[in-house]
């Protein structure tokens, strides 16, 4: 994961730690997918199953930063090692938000199943499931850009993002032309807005991480920028 | 021993001749016994050098690996040098022989269809096969010695290798999607994993192609009966007017026909599931048979549609003649239903260059959207569910066609255009087919 240092046991803390985060990305990813499942297989009861799985997600973002305020404590760590254990930090934020945001989707899932969909909204549903394909590519891309540490992939996955945001952009015409046309589409439709929103978070969390790993590798904060400026700190 | 005993004979001479050449020499100058001694001393030293400088060469040669040549001569150093340039060369042979043994396990691991993932003691990467890189989408060159749990983030998965389950299947989405994963984990050698792993998606595919079947075969059989069940309870329990008792039974009549067609299909599919492929040598006319197919559909069709048959005579095909019969008959059965009054039905046979036969079934009917095509032969798989119950399909027509088809060799392909209509081929090969009206059965 780094470079070695003299202390062998702080290499391994460093790796452990990094394995935590992704091993949390694994289950905010999965949570995701579940989320989306339940909603494209209108199952109330995968949704139910993906919602009781959330707690893990919160359990992990509180261990990994105990964990991350003991090795600073301990080791007092500088350059990349400290860029390392920040990027961590705010990297767990955003994948326990990626979790709420899946459970969110969760929730609007059993709505709609229990409030059932008309046949028009079926083809936003599949909208938005192109949409979330898209968005758990960016985040499987993230994750395991963090894993490598590659910055290359890092910036695919932020210039990325401005296509899930063209995604939601449309799919929200789509809705509002559905909910003009026949008021008794508007719940569904409104629900189908959060799924909708919700997906588009999970990509800007995505993007979120990405910077992170452009940080740690080349110590640049790269945050609101420019995509001219990116490319010229990542090349 | 040659050696020993050379070694020391030429050191005895050179003292000698040393001792001699200073007793020659010295006597004038040096008293005796001193000029003999200093000669000896001299002889003995000159054989040291030379020996020194022997030894200096083969221990160059050896510094200096395969680039200088090898010391040659007799005596011990030559000896010396022989011995160790030949336990290298054989060293090197065991070595080179090894690295191709290696290189010959490696490839056939890379042959295998599963994926094979050698982990080492700290679960990071040692070596994977293409399959495994494809079905983990790893980069081999650029993820060794990368924590696999790092990029395989599936929780089933981390979960199972940090709780070291190596008994038991892990199934999971592949990541990335799009195929589902089977893994299994194997514990080897001091810690080390071996992930195995395999794509399951056809396997799935077909396990839910079997749930579906059983349902939809219980659903078929269950809606004619609960018709059935409805009349007789009207009997039973209503009194009927002599009209009204005749439409019923016309009715019971419909369903139970359905119900009759619908086991005799089941009873076609599982007879030829379980049988022996046909007789290469069984040959049946094909004109005979084409002939009885005619007969049946012009009475399907009752003259509402235009039907032609064309089969030259002498045509024979190596084929079981029930299964041939039930192939075709549900072809022209098809095209009958499907094809709107006016409509035409055409059935031809060509030979073709290499010898295979080709028996096509086309109508003018309503067509088949190419997203069905694929589907088709699916076990109650229906474009329009509620249009073909209607007009007295089971769902099992095309099922048979296939694997009459596959019992024969044959390949059975469709062309369609919705509103113009659909054509099946069906492909013999040339094993199976012969035309010249030659002594036949």
């Amino acid at each position: 994961m780094s470079e070695k240092h003299l202390s062998t046991q702080f290499d391994a803390e460093l790796s452990a730690i990094s394995a935590r985060v992704l091993e949390m990305g694994g289950l905010a990813e999965s949570q995701v997918a579940q989320a989306m499942r339940a909603l494209a297989d209108f199952s109330g009861e995968l949704a139910a199953q993906m919602l009781r799985a959330e707690e893990r997600v919160n359990l992990m973002e509180i261990e990994i930063d105990r964990d991350l305020s003991t090795i600073i404590a301990r080791r007092q760590p500088t350059a990349r090692d400290l860029r390392l254990l920040i990027a961590i930090s705010k990297t767990i934020g955003n994948l326990e938000r990626v979790g709420d945001e899946a459970a969110r989707i969760g929730r609007a899932a059993q709505r709609l199943v229990d409030g059932g969909v008309t046949g028009r909204l079926q083809t936003a549903v599949g909208d938005v499931a192109f949409e979330a394909s898209l968005a758990t590519a960016s985040l499987r891309k993230a994750l395991d850009a963090f894993a490598r540490l590659d910055a290359v992939k890092a910036l695919e996955v932020i210039k990325d993002d401005n296509r899930i945001d063209q995604e939601f952009d449309g799919l929200m015409r789509t809705l509002i032309t559905y909910m003009m046309e026949d008021p008794r589409t508007i719940s569904a439709s409104i629900d189908l807005v959060f799924v909708a929103k919700a997906i588009e978070r999970i990509g800007d969390h995505a993007k979120n991480i990405a910077e992170q790993i452009i940080y740690i590798v080349k110590g640049t904060d790269v945050r609101h920028n420019s995509l001219e400026l990116l490319e010229s700190v990542v090349r | 021993m040659n050696w020993l005993i050379f070694r020391i004979g030429a050191g005895l001479l050179a003292m000698l001749t040393g001792a001699l050449l200073g007793h020659w020499l010295g006597r004038a100058v040096i008293p005796p016994p001193w000029a003999e001694l200093a000669g000896g001393a001299l002889g003995i030293a000159l054989a040291v050098l030379l020996d020194t400088l022997r030894g200096y060469r083969l221990m160059a040669w050896l510094r200096g690996g395969e680039t200088t040549q090898t010391p040659r001569g007799g005596g011990l150093w030559g000896e010396l040098g022989y011995r160790i340039a030949r336990s290298l060369h054989q060293r090197e042979q065991d070595l080179a022989r090894e690295r191709l043994r290696l290189t010959q396990f490696l490839r056939a691991i890379e042959a295998s269809p599963n994926g094979v993932l050698l982990l080492d003691a700290q679960d990071q990467i040692d070596w994977c096969n293409s399959a495994a890189a494809d079905h983990f989408t790893l980069d081999p060159q650029r993820d060794h010695r990368q924590r696999i749990a790092n990029l395989v983030r599936a929780p089933a998965f981390v979960t199972a290798l940090q709780q070291g389950r190596f008994d038991e299947t892990v199934t999971f989405p592949k990541p990335g999607g799009g195929a589902t994963l089977s893994v299994l984990l194997r514990r080897y050698g001091e810690g080390m994993k071996l992930v195995l792993s395999q794509d399951i998606t056809d396997h799935e595919r077909q396990e839910a192609m079997r749930r579906d079947f059983v349902a939809n075969v219980s659903h078929e059989i269950r809606s004619p009966l609960t018709v059935l069940a409805g009349f007789v309870e009207t009997f039973a329990s209503l009194p009927l007017s002599e009209a009204e008792r005749a439409r019923v039974l016309t009715l019971m009549g419909e369903q139970t026909r359905r119900m009759q067609a619908l086991v005799s299909d089941l009873l076609t599919l599982a007879q030829l599931e379980g049988s022996p492929r046909p007789a290469a040598d069984h040959w049946v006319a094909l004109d005979a048979a084409l002939a009885r197919i005619e007969t049946e559909a012009r009475s399907l069709s009752q003259g509402r549609h235009r039907i032609s048959v064309a089969c030259p005579a002498g045509v024979q095909l190596a084929a079981a003649s029930a299964e041939l019969h039930s192939a075709i008959a549900n072809l022209v059965n098809n095209a009958v239903r499907y094809t709107p009054e006016g409509g035409c039905i055409e059935v031809d046979w060509r030979l073709l260059a290499d010898g295979a036969g080709e028996l096509s079934v086309s109508d003018s009917g309503i067509g088949i959207a190419s997203e069905h095509l694929p589907r088709l032969t699916e076990r109650f798989y229906r474009v329009d569910s509620s249009r073909s119950r209607d007009s007295g399909g089971t769902g099992l027509g095309l099922a048979i066609v296939k694997h009459v088809a596959q019992r024969h060799g044959a390949e059975l392909d469709v062309h369609s255009e919705p509103g113009k209509g659909t054509r099946f081929r069906l492909l013999f090969p040339a094993l199976r087919v012969r035309a010249q009206p030659a002594a036949a059965e």
